[in-house]
């Protein structure tokens, strides 16, 4: 009796484990099976891609995180993002570019360049905080009239949608290069760019470690994840999403701390933005069929985090994130079309709030 | 004291219609022709796909819920409607039946996101901005596939000159003519009234307001938006009426799918991405809650209204239009401020 009621316990606890880490295990499951149907794909250079190309999607959803644990939603972070990119380059083509008259350092104009795209994605969030927390506007609609600004001045920044050129190459360079480079034609190596007499025949071979976007990624990931978990502020978003009424009468300041929480989740989109024309080299503005918003959102849902508030884990939308960017690459490489994406996430999340609606009490 | 009062719940309850008034006359003065018939046919033929996804979104947006896929699916069905019809007339169909055909099959199709939607809304619980959201994406990948993401021609003639036909076609003095154009003397000026996709749309939207207004079923939508638990105390199906409401909006979103197909003679993915925004926007601005319990479907409609000018008068008068999005987005603030400084005001009965 007491031995059946023990196995009861032990499978119970077994399928908690997986209940909770239900959106790991698959993670899992499909880098095995990419692992046999991708060509290539679990290689050292296409593990690296991966992380690179999910660099500003994971900004992105760690800024939905954030909002998302206070029970809000922040429809404008691809938006934002877009604008912060436009502004950025902008403002670092029209200093630096000659055509542009004048021809400053690229440093300084780069410098320049991202506290404009920082005080653009700045402005928006206190735009969407302040509706949201001082005049008490659903979080949803505030974000959404915040988001249709933001659109347009990007479209009125890049003239309609036009990519924002002539910028200093040494963007490309900091945003695509690699930490640790090893040339094995002659046994050289460096940091931070390939080794002295590095030929053009020989770049194809070069052995290339850590993105630079994999260290930016690295580090927001360890302070907001500190920040969530470990501070105060962290706390108290939780609080705010579990039950705002309860938040206001344990003496939280809630109205400067939700304007906190919009602050911050734009100035992440932001700082994607500006990440976005280092990776990219140009000012490309986002198209408004790409949806990063919805990627974004999908991720931290597939991660665990609920639209009610209170729950959701930096580690969890890492590990959604990462489930988006590994299937996008590994269904390309299993020569899928990429339209299949749309659907293949779509599934996940319906599978992702199904489970959590059937068995709240296993997560 | 009492007079200013009353003068502000004047300007508060109808600051709708006033701003729309405004815009008008703005328009009227810096709009290259946007005073003369066609400039109201072009606004109100840029609003046919708009009446029919915010239409869409009211029932919706009336039970608490949202509906993100609105935009989705009318690609979706902009996209199956013109395949389905090139594959029938490639099969050997007459032009008409397989257009006929392909209208009928298409709605059937195009409900069936709707009815994903609203099984997850209704008998899982899960939250409407999710669900329709991933619904959303699903039907956007399949447009996709299907469409392999570019244009879907092939689509025969006579979609083009049912979709861009007009109710009236009046040549002064000589001739006056229903649905075709009357056989005058090339160069004779043919004034042409009211397009038919827009007698459409309104039948649709006049007996949508009726549903929402007058029926039990409309009763019961107010009910469970006001107050689900009590809805449910009273005896009413949600599980039905879930169903029912997100089949009925993915309708709607299908019919401005397939409008757009005859307008356009082909179909495309992205056909509705750009009314998503729009058509929320319009439904907030006509007076909805998007807590749910509260909203009309002529409030939508002059909501859209508002933003339809806005659009057309905004072009007619040389502004690039990427402004709109800003004009839109303010819109919309301004719109959920007053209603929430001055909820007095607006709500006056309850």
């Amino acid at each position: 009796m007491a031995d059946h009621a023990l196995t009861r316990e032990r499978r119970s606890t077994a399928l908690a484990v997986f209940g909770r880490n239900w959106a790991l295990f698959f993670l899992l499951l499909m880098i095995i099976i990419f692992f046999f149907t991708g060509k290539n794909f679990f290689t050292v250079s296409n593990i690296q891609t991966i992380i690179y190309s999910a660099t500003t999607s994971l900004l992105l959803a760690f800024a939905e995180t954030f909002v998302i644990i206070s029970k809000g939603i922040d429809l404008s972070v691809g938006y934002v993002m877009g604008l912060s990119t436009i502004v950025c380059a902008g403002v670092i083509r029209d200093l630096y570019a000659v055509q542009f008259g004048v021809h400053w350092p690229a440093g300084v104009a780069i410098a320049l360049g991202i506290v404009a795209g920082l005080v653009a994605s700045l402005a928006c969030g206190l735009a969407s905080g302040l509706l949201v927390s001082r005049f008490r506007v659903p979080p949803f609609i505030a974000t959404l009239g915040v988001l249709g600004v933001a659109y347009g001045v990007t479209l009125h920044g890049s003239d309609g949608g036009f990519p924002i050129a002539f910028l200093p190459n040494i963007l490309t360079q900091i945003g695509n290069g690699y930490v640790y480079y090893y040339n094995p034609a002659l046994h050289a190596y460096s940091f931070f760019s390939p080794p002295l007499g590095t030929t053009g025949a020989q770049i194809k071979d070069m052995i290339r470690l850590f993105p630079n976007t994999l260290i930016v990624t690295l580090i927001f990931l360890v302070v907001l994840w500190h920040l969530l978990k470990n501070t105060r502020f962290g706390q108290h978003t939780y609080a705010i999403g579990g039950n705002l009424d309860a938040a206001v009468r344990a003496g939280i300041d809630t109205r400067r701390h939700l304007m906190q929480v919009y602050v911050l989740s734009s100035l992440l989109s932001g700082i994607a933005g500006i990440i976005w024309v280092f990776q990219t080299g140009q000012g490309n503005f986002v198209p408004m069929g790409s949806n990063l918003e919805l990627f974004a959102i999908a991720a931290v849902i597939i991660g665990g985090a609920s639209l009610n508030g209170g729950k959701g884990r930096i580690m969890s939308t890492l590990v959604g994130v990462f489930i988006i960017a590994v299937m996008a690459n590994g269904l390309t490489l299993s020569g899928v079309q990429t339209f299949y994406r749309f659907i293949v996430t779509g599934v996940i999340l319906i599978v992702a709030i199904v489970v959590d609606q059937l068995f709240p009490d296993l997560l | 004291m009492k007079s200013r009062n009353g003068l502000l719940t004047f300007v508060g309850q109808r600051w709708a219609v006033l701003f729309l008034c405004l815009e008008l006359v703005i328009f009227s003065i810096f709009g290259q022709g946007f005073l003369s018939l066609n400039g109201i046919q072009i606004v109100l033929f840029y609003g046919t796909s708009l009446f029919l996804l915010a239409t869409a979104e009211t029932f919706v947006i009336v039970t608490g819920g949202i509906d993100l896929s609105v935009g989705f699916i009318m690609g979706f069905s902009a996209v199956i409607s013109a395949k389905l019809v090139t594959a029938m007339v490639t099969a050997g169909l007459a032009p008409s039946t397989a257009i006929i055909l392909a209208i009928i099959a298409t709605l059937a199709i195009g409900m069936l996101p709707g009815l994903l939607s609203g099984f997850l809304v209704g008998r899982l619980r899960v939250t409407a901005f999710l669900a329709t959201f991933a619904t959303g994406g699903i039907v956007y990948g399949i447009s996709l596939l299907l469409s392999g993401g570019g244009e879907t021609k092939g689509v025969p003639d006579l979609a083009n000159v049912i979709g861009n036909s007009y109710l009236l076609y009046w040549a002064p003095g000589k001739s006056l003519s229903f649905f075709t154009r009357p056989e005058v003397a090339r160069g004779t000026r043919v004034i042409e009234m009211i397009p038919s996709m827009l007698v459409i749309t309104a039948v649709v939207v006049i007996v949508a307001a009726f549903v929402l207004n007058r029926t039990r079923f409309g009763r019961h939508t107010y009910a469970i938006g006001g107050n689900e638990d009590a809805a449910v105390r009273a005896g009413i199906n949600i599980r039905r009426h879930y169903l029912v409401i997100y089949s009925l909006s993915a309708l709607f979103s299908s019919l401005a799918g397939i409008i757009y197909m005859l307008e356009y003679i082909t179909g495309k993915p992205d056909a509705g991405t750009s009314f998503l925004l729009d058509s929320i926007v319009g439904v907030v601005i006509g007076g909805a809650s998007l807590y749910g319990g509260a909203g009309t479907v002529w409030g939508t409609i002059l909501g859209c209204l508002i933003l339809s000018v806005l659009e057309t008068g905004l072009r007619m008068a040389g502004v690039p239009t990427f402004d709109k999005f800003i004009a839109v987005g303010l819109i919309l603030i301004l719109a959920v401020l007053i209603d929430q400084f001055f909820p007095e005001l607006i709500h006056k009965e309850d």
